[in-house]
């Protein structure tokens, strides 16, 4: 023990630089003398045999850190560029990491020290008292029980009207049977994105467009997937026979699974792909699912040509497109919906 | 005591002169301004195509000479004629060609899809074996033995839209070869190849063609200009600017999450381990 | 006792900066009574492990999610209403985007340092999200949930939950594309719940799909702020908890079900934890600078019409994408009036199964050990327990295969083969591989159990030759890492502590390095002299001064 190399000013002198008075000679905080048997706990030690080498990579960390923030600094002033900022942020921040980390495992004292758990219950006498003290105020509460049923109204009620305007004031558009329809109606051009309607010769065999019903461009309900997958019509399923004038098949581009647009046609196959979760359906009978998770055909658009060129519905879909809903019944799927019957 | 804050002064002096400089350098480059103003809908080109009767005289192509077709022949007989027929009238093993038209072939050809090295498998790019010159005999050939079909598309990205490109890819082609080009798997092992190799003119082949599974968009569908906008947009989705650093394969979450999980949380449970377990004296 | 602050009437030049803390100490002492507690904090034990750093990754994670996006909020416009873009990157110019989105791209391609902020903000998502599973893991194998921290490992779960929950939100607010693919199968999902679901989705997205344009605020106002919050009063529950009720430890010399053995908290721990949250911090400085992560401005503004291939979620949601991808095509038709539509099953039952088992695994497992009669301080080795360990890494391998099959497209292309084919291989392998994971972890864990050594690390022996040639193999030095030769485990002593001895002063008083000779170096074949006690490989703290 070397009791005169006390310097108080060696505590706040934290930068472990190798060059200043680190090398000065054995000093501590601790005052000499009498903390003999304290001092010399090994589990007070640092844990390496040389802190030297390990100053000099902490302070090394530092300096690093500092000129990379720095570097990061002037980066950031003569315009920023997203690489240079993320390696040097990186660079310093880990800088100060690795070195205080460092610092702390090796020029630290690791123990093993213990501790005793404390007893996480209280006593029986704690508890007791606790049974006591809740007593006392349960029969104050209990004696004017009218008033505690009382207040349970009050609080029961408000809890009740509290919660209104977080479902009311959200409930604008009821969903009524929104999902049961969409905006094509008897008659609707079908149009593309821009709004330029479709005509019968513009798809070629073996060519698919995304159209919409007149007026409703980019609705996300009513997009649908015009396939021209013959010249001649095709019968998808029974009492489709009209449905699909020069070839051109309609059927809403809402997956039946969960919504996805299903765009992706093969026109080898015949096949449409969800890309979502990969449901395949054959479009020449009906769209019917054959892999995947999609549980339903997906819905086919009547569709006419009524000699002016233009391709038109000839009634909204037949049920309701898209993915299922609670309320979606059977009585949906096979009667025809009353909107598209009475136009 | 006062030389003992002249450093940390200085570099405290010295980071917030940086600092300032950042404002005294160039101002932050502008920002897209909000803007209301009504501007021609995306795809509004397509209307001049609306009612063609006959796609194929008028959408733009480039002329094959038909003189090359006597080189022509005896390629086609060496190379194709075994699955396409000496006449290219197909057989069993391979459909006929005549009246697919220059720009099919040249597709097919130009790519290195034909030959084919496994019949059966969806064709896939290969070296090609053949010159630019054989190449054009070999469709000069094919079309001297019947008309009809899609001409070589005449690209010219010039004055295309790139913006318009990106907006028609979006709708017409991400599904299959997702929004980035890098392509994907389809059903029953089809897939979607992908577009980074391919020439502007390959590109605007295999939109006018619709080779294998991919449906044809003819001038009906994307009129000629969209066909520039999107070969441009191709063109630079083939070297996109990254600017936030490696592009990890444009594949998206899936290689996002694979380097989230296994390199950065590695490195950070490797830092972890570095930490937790107690000093040695090999340091 | 306590005395009144003394300082200026001193008459020393200059306090040192130990006395100006005593002084601010004593000044808060005077009015909270702080030093008690503070002094059990200080002295506060931690063991070390690596593995108890797991959930700081997580904690850290969080902490620079909020620096990252209080920076992101300055510049995020929450609107979904519609502006034509003429921002500076060209292939978007003269297309109708939302604000949302053009706020986004303008973040990434504009805002100096945006780009890094936006990067590092989502890498941290990613990162946040898989250290709580693998944190969750440790907790479940070492059977850290069971009493008395079952309250801890549940208020756990609900961060999980909330943590997944934010992250996606958080995915979708930028509105391109990809995002808007996930939320429109949010809304289908939503919309397969029984009862509720038509209504509970048209009043979130106020309509059906793609609803009114409310979404995208709504959900701001809950990622930027009522999640968070929930998450950090949780945190703190958390940490109080874990506090209070004391670290678990592994099982080992000195350990014992009443005590604590490790370092302490200060100065050791403090520097250690800070030190680690500036490495996690580098890590996804690094991360967000060198790796483009989600490059919206490629994948353009959503428009419900258009759609990309390889749209998967972010990693934390594929488990339930890859569940929607191979669940077959099930629907419940009830009485022709109702339906139980098909990502009900795989999108509502499987997390609700999943995170209700989870919750009640600690009551499950301790109605079959009977274990809940004593609290449980010391952590299993997972292969003590078979069972558990068997359960839980076929459980695990289920999630993962779910996890796998959500990118069935991307690997069918990248391996070339036949999507189909991958697909029937997930629907096959799901349910089966975890079953023989789960057995061959079981009889694995018999086995290592019946041999006590095994994957302990050895004791390494050195090979010594002699002066006339022999070789003799002894036994090397005791590392201090071994364990073996630490000192026995002992309380802080008293004197030292209240010296503060040990704060920022290690490795100052080593007299220099002409005495590491003294420490034997393995290779060293003078490592036949008895085996020496720690002390010898060690400076000690107040070395015996050797030149003085």
């Amino acid at each position: 023990m070397s009791p005169g190399g006390e310097d108080e000013s060696g505590s706040d002198h934290v930068s472990s630089g190798d060059g200043g008075g680190g090398t000065a000679g054995p000093g501590g905080t601790g005052s000499g003398g009498g903390t003999a048997t304290a001092v010399e706990d090994l589990r007070l030690e640092i844990p390496v045999e040389r802190p030297r080498r390990i100053e000099r990579f902490v302070a090394l960390c530092f300096v690093v850190s500092v000129l990379a923030t720095i570097g990061l600094a002037i980066t950031y002033s003569l315009g920023g560029q997203n690489q240079a900022e993320g390696a040097l942020l990186g660079v310093g921040l880990a800088g100060i990491g690795i070195g205080v980390a460092g610092w702390g495992k090796y020029l630290m004292p690791q123990g093993p020290f213990v501790e005793d758990r404390h007893e996480l219950p209280t006593t029986e006498q704690d508890k007791r008292a606790f049974g006591a003290s809740f007593s006392r105020g349960k029969v104050a509460v209990e004696r004017r029980g009218f008033l505690g049923k009382l207040l349970g109204a009050a609080i029961g009620v408000f809890s009740i009207v509290g919660i209104f305007p977080f479902l009311r004031s959200l409930y604008n558009p009821r969903p009524g049977n929104a999902l049961d329809f969409t905006q094509f109606r008897r008659g609707s051009r079908l149009v593309r994105i821009d709004g330029h309607p479709v005509t019968a010769d513009d798809v070629e065999v073996g060519g698919v467009l995304t159209v919409f019903p007149e007026g409703h461009e980019g609705d996300a309900v009513s997009q649908t997937l015009l396939i021209r997958a013959s010249s001649v019509p095709i019968t998808t399923l029974p009492g489709r026979e009209t449905w699909s004038p020069h070839g051109y098949l309609a059927y809403s581009k809402l997956c039946t699974h969960a919504g996805c647009p299903v765009s992706l046609y093969q026109q080898q196959v015949q096949q449409l792909l969800c890309p979502c979760h990969q449901s395949v359906f054959t479009i020449l009978n009906g769209a019917r699912p054959i892999f995947g998770p999609a549980p339903r055909l997906l819905p086919q658009l009547p569709i006419m040509e009524n000699g002016d060129g233009f391709l038109r519905a000839q009634s909204d879909y037949q049920e309701p497109v898209g993915p299922g809903y609670w309320e979606r019944n059977t009585s949906t799927t096979l009667n025809p919906p009353k909107k598209a019957a009475g136009q | 005591m006062r030389n003992r804050l002249l450093l940390p002064a200085a570099l405290v002096a010295f980071v917030v002169a940086v600092g300032l400089l950042s404002f005294a350098g160039s101002p932050t480059p502008a920002r897209a301004q909000p803007s209301t103003a009504p501007t021609t809908t995306p795809g509004g080109a397509a209307s001049t195509s609306t009612s063609v009767a006959n796609p194929s005289t008028t959408s733009s192509t480039l002329p094959v000479p038909a003189a090359l077709s006597s080189v022509g022949q005896p390629l086609f007989v060496n190379n194709c004629s075994s699955c396409h027929g000496l006449n290219a009238e197909g057989t069993n093993r391979g459909p006929n060609l005549v009246g697919l038209g220059a720009g099919t072939v040249d597709f097919w050809v130009s790519t290195g899809r034909m030959p084919l090295a496994y019949p059966g498998a969806q064709a896939v790019r290969k070296p090609v074996l053949f010159s630019r010159p054989q190449q054009l005999a070999i469709v000069s050939y094919v079309t001297s033995l019947g008309a009809g079909g899609p001409g070589i598309p005449a690209v010219n990205t010039q004055s295309a839209s790139e913006s318009n490109g990106n907006d028609v890819f979006g709708l017409n082609c991400a599904g299959c070869h997702v929004i980035t080009g890098v392509g994907d798997a389809l059903a029953n092992s089809a897939f979607a190849p992908s577009l980074y190799q391919a020439s502007p003119t390959q590109i605007a082949e295999a939109i006018r063609t619709g080779p294998g599974n991919m449906p044809r968009f003819g001038p009906g569908t994307l009129s000629d200009q969209e066909v520039n906008d999107v070969v441009r947009y191709v063109t630079y989705l083939q070297h996109p600017a990254n600017p936030g650093g490696e592009g990890l394969g444009h594949v998206g979450p899936v290689t996002e999450g694979f380097l989230a999980i296994v390199v950065g949380l590695g490195v950070l449970i490797l830092a972890a381990y570095w930490i937790g377990i107690r000093a040695g004296a090999s340091t | 006792m306590i005395k009144r602050p003394t300082m200026k009437s001193r008459d020393e030049p200059r306090p040192s900066i130990e006395d100006r803390t005593i002084e601010g100490a004593r000044w808060l002492d005077d009015r909270f009574g702080i030093a008690r507690f503070g002094r059990t904090t200080l002295n506060k034990i931690f063991p070390d492990h690596w593995s108890f750093l797991l959930g700081e990754i997580a904690m850290y994670s969080f902490v620079i999610l909020i620096i990252t996006g209080i920076f992101l909020t300055l510049f995020f416009v929450p609107s979904t209403h519609e502006v034509i873009y003429n921002g500076s990157y060209v292939p978007l110019r003269g297309q109708r985007v939302s604000e949302a989105y053009q706020s986004t791209v303008d973040i990434s391609l504009n805002v100096r340092a945006g780009m890094v902020m936006r990067q590092m903000h989502h890498w941290a998502a990613d990162i946040f999200a898989a250290a709580v599973v693998v944190h969750l893991c440790r907790i479940f194998f070492t059977g850290a949930f069971r009493r008395p921290r079952e309250l801890n490992y549940m208020i756990g779960l609900t961060m999980l939950i909330m943590v997944i929950i934010n992250g996606f939100i958080g995915y979708s607010l930028p509105d391109d594309q990809i995002s808007g693919a996930g939320l429109r199968i949010a809304f289908s999902i939503f919309l397969s719940l029984p009862i509720i679901g038509t209504w509970g989705a048209f009043l979130l997205w106020g309509g059906n799909f793609p609803g009114n344009g409310d979404i995208i605020p709504r959900f701001y106002s809950l990622h930027i702020l009522i999640i968070p919050a929930v998450i950090a009063i949780l945190l703190a529950a958390h940490l109080g908890i874990m506090w209070h009720q004391k670290h678990t430890d592994f099982p080992g010399k000195g350990k014992t079900n009443r005590t604590v053995v490790g370092s302490s908290f200060w100065p050791t721990y403090v520097a250690k934890t800070t030190g680690y949250f500036f490495i996690i911090f580098a890590g996804l400085a690094l991360l967000g600078g060198l790796f483009q992560i989600n490059p919206i401005w490629l994948y353009g503004s959503y428009q419900p019409f258009k759609v990309s291939y390889a749209v998967q979620p972010d990693w934390y949601m594929g488990w339930l994408d890859g569940a929607l991808r191979i669940m077959p095509a099930w629907e419940t038709q009830f009485a022709s009036r109702y339906l139980i539509s098909a990502p009900f099953y795989p999108a509502v039952l499987l997390p609700g199964l999943t995170f209700g088992i989870l919750y009640a695994w600690p009551f499950i497992e301790a109605r079959f050990t009977k274990e809940n009669r004593m609290e449980h301080h010391l952590l299993d080795r997972p292969r003590d327990r078979p069972v558990r360990t068997g359960l839980g890494v076929g459980v695990l391998s289920f999630y993962v295969m779910l996890f796998l099959a959500s990118s069935t497209d991307v690997l069918a292309n990248t391996l070339k083969v036949s999507l189909n084919g991958v697909l029937w291989t997930f629907r096959i392998g799901t349910p089966t591989i975890p079953i023989v994971v789960g057995l061959a972890t079981y009889q694995i864990c018999k086995e290592l159990s019946r041999a006590p050594s095994a994957g302990l690390r050895k004791r390494s022996a050195v090979v010594v030759r002699s002066t006339e040639g022999g070789y003799t193999t002894v036994p090397a030095d005791i590392r201090p890492g071994d364990r073996e030769g630490e000192p026995p485990p002992e309380a802080l002593p008293e004197e030292a502590v209240g010296r503060g001895v040990g704060v920022g002063t290690g490795g100052r008083e080593e007299p220099g390095e002409e005495e590491v000779g003294v420490a034997p170096v393995r290779s060293d074949a003078t490592a036949v002299k008895p085996p020496r006690r720690f002390s010898g490989l060690l400076r000690p703290w107040h070395g015996p001064a050797s030149g003085g």
